[in-house]
C-alpha cells in the first residue's frame, strides 16, 4: 500500500499518531517490506529518548518536530512533559545532525514571552537562522483546554502580529507563515 | 489531483528555502538519492547470537559507522547500490525495537511497561499498532504534499 502511494506520486510516507514514537517498532517492521524509494517523514512532538533517536538514525529522512514550549513549567503544566527543554533541545540538535529538520511552532495564546521568544532564540542561536520553521497561528482550544483558561481561546490578531515581529527580531530567514 | 488543491506544492521542490533546508529530501523525491532506510537495508549483519540488549546495541553502533560511510559513498555516486543481505541493519533496528517494548523506554516518560505482552504504556499503546486512518495528505507544508499519511492510534480498551 505504501509502495503504491509512491508510485502514484506521493512524495513521502508520513508517520504520525497521536505521536509516532510508541509505534516505532511497528514502523520498522513495515519498512522491511517496502520496495520503493520513499523518504520517511517523522511527524513527532519530539519527546523521544536517546535510545529511540538511535533507532531512528539511518531511517528517518525528515524529522518534523513540534517545538511548543520555551520552558519546563509551561510544558509540565499543559502537556505533562517533565524535563521538556532538555529533551527537545537535545533531539532538535540530533535531528539536524542525523537527517534534515523541519520545525513546527504552534503559537499558543498568552505564551509569547515565556515560550515563543525562547523557542525562536534557541532556533536562531543554537541551530541556525536558516532552519526551516513553520509558524502556525491556527491554535484552537480542544479537549481539556478549558481546564486552563490561559489557553482556552484562539490567538488574537495582535498576538500574531507580535509573533511575526519576533521572527524578524531573531533574524530567522526560512520561516513559513 | 493534489495540484488543484495545492498549486504551491508543484514548484515547492525548487523553492530556495526548501533546497537550503531539505536538499537530500528533494534528491530522494527525484530519485537521485536513496531514502535512509534503503541504505540501512543494504548493510549486512553477520550474525545475531544474542538476546542481550547491551550486546545488540554494540553491534548496532558498529553497523551505524558502516551506515555513515555507505551513505556518503552512495550520495556522491562513488558506488552502486549493493545486493540486499538476508539480515541487515534495518532488521537489527527492528529486533532492538521489539526488545525495547518489553520494558518500554521509547518516549521520555520511560514508563517501562511490558508492552510486548499487551500492557498499555503511558501512551496507551500496547503490542500492536492500530491504524486510525491513512490518506494522501495535502494539508502539510508545500514541499511535503502529497504525503502518504498513516495515523496510529491508542489501543481499543478491552
Amino acid at each position: 500500500m505504501i509502495d503504491d502511494a509512491r508510485r502514484r506520486g506521493c512524495r513521502n510516507q508520513n508517520w504520525v499518531g497521536g505521536d509516532p514514537i510508541p509505534h516505532i517498532p511497528f514502523w520498522l517492521r513495515v519498512l522491511l517490506y517496502e520496495k520503493e524509494n520513499m523518504p520517511v517523514f517523522f511527524n513527532t512532538n519530539g519527546y523521544y529518548t536517546i535510545e529511540a533517536a538511535e533507532l531512528l538514525r539511518g531511517v528517518v529522512d525528515i524529522y518534523k518536530i513540534d517545538f511548543k514550549y520555551g520552558n519546563d513549567e509551561c510544558a509540565k503544566k499543559i502537556s505533562d512533559a517533565p524535563r521538556y527543554m532538555e529533551v527537545i533541545t537535545r533531539n532538535l540538535k540530533l535531528a539536524k545532525q542525523y537527517g534534515e529538520l523541519l520545525i513546527r511552532v504552534l503559537v499558543l495564546p498568552n505564551h509569547l514571552d515565556c515560550c515563543l521568544a525562547k523557542i525562536l532564540e534557541f532556533i536562531a542561536k543554537e541551530l541556525s537562522p536558516d532552519t526551516r520553521v513553520n509558524l502556525m497561528d491556527q491554535y484552537t482550544p480542544h479537549w481539556r483546554a478549558r481546564e486552563l483558561p490561559e489557553i482556552n481561546r484562539r490567538l488574537t490578531a495582535l498576538e500574531w502580529k507580535r509573533a511575526l515581529e519576533m521572527v524578524r527580531e531573531f533574524n530567522l530567514t526560512n520561516v513559513i507563515t | 489531483m493534489w495540484f488543484f488543491y495545492r498549486p504551491d506544492a508543484a514548484s515547492a521542490l525548487e523553492d530556495p528555502g526548501v533546497l537550503k533546508a531539505l536538499p537530500r529530501y528533494v534528491d530522494i523525491v527525484k530519485n537521485r538519492k536513496l531514502a535512509k532506510f534503503k541504505i540501512a537495508r543494504m548493510i549486512g549483519i553477520e550474525e545475531i547470537p544474542t538476546e542481550n540488549l547491551k550486546e545488540l546495541w554494540e553491534i548496532h553502533k558498529k553497523a551505524m559507522d558502516e551506515y555513515q560511510r555507505l551513505e556518503r559513498l552512495l550520495d556522491y555516486g562513488k558506488i552502486k547500490p549493493s545486493e540486499l543481505p538476508n539480515f541487515s541493519l534495518l532488521h537489527l533496528k527492528s529486533a532492538i525495537a521489539d526488545k525495547l517494548l518489553e520494558s518500554c523506554i521509547l518516549c521520555e516518560h520511560r514508563c517501562k511497561k511490558d508492552r510486548s505482552r499487551g500492557n498499555l504504556g503511558y501512551c496507551k499503546v500496547g503490542k500492536e499498532m492500530f491504524v486510525s486512518s491513512y490518506f494522501d495528505h495535502v494539508g502539510e507544508e508545500p514541499e511535503i504534499v502529497p504525503s502518504f499519511t498513516v495515523c496510529g492510534r491508542v489501543d481499543r480498551p478491552n
